[in-house]
């Protein structure tokens, strides 16, 4: 079998629902984590999705999710510092 | 199948299961320092193992530079959403003092 399709279905069907439960449970800070660890995951599907299919045009979305990823967890961490 | 493809199956194989297998040790854990522990691999180790295995699959192209930047935008920004959740936490639990500068 392809790699690239083992790969791409065990990060969807193993690691995107561990991801979402992690940051479905918990406190705040936890489930900020968990988020993390689903921005991740999903790139990194997206990636070989793109791979998977052969359409490189479909690379622009992981690449614009990492960089706003980034922005989104720094504005939750935000969100979250306790106030002084 | 040529050695090249291989090691580019190979690569990006070994990513996948360091991105799998963290977000399954994860699991079990409570805190959220120490599922931040297992964070670290996805993005410092899972994430440029699955764009290098990529990027030697598809050879010298653009697809290839867009892969490189992605998997280098996660290498990046991850340690650095890792320390801002950590530093949270800390916050949280009065480990620091919450009036430093963020």
């Amino acid at each position: 079998m392809d790699p690239w399709i083992v790969g791409d279905l065990l990060l969807i069907g193993l690691a995107l629902p561990v991801s979402l439960w992690l940051a479905a449970r918990g406190s705040a800070v936890e489930r900020l984590v968990g988020l993390q660890m689903c921005s991740v995951t999903t790139i990194l599907a997206l990636l070989g999705f793109g791979q998977v299919m052969a359409q490189p045009s479909y690379l622009i979305v992981p690449t614009v999710a990492a960089a706003l990823s980034f922005v989104g967890t720094l504005v939750f961490t935000r969100l979250l510092a306790p106030r002084p | 199948m040529s050695a090249l493809n291989v090691v580019a199956g190979g690569c990006y194989l070994l990513g996948v299961a360091v991105v799998v297998l963290s977000a399954a040790l994860a699991l079990p854990l409570r805190q959220a320092e120490d599922r931040l522990h297992l964070l670290a691999p996805m993005t410092s180790l899972g994430a440029p193992l699955v764009a290098v295995g990529l990027a030697l699959r598809n050879g010298w192209s653009l697809t290839t530079l867009q892969i490189v930047l992605t998997g280098l935008l996660i290498l990046i920004t991850g340690p650095v959403m890792a320390s801002a959740a950590a530093r949270i936490a800390a916050m949280q639990k009065g480990a620091i003092p919450r009036e430093t500068p963020q």
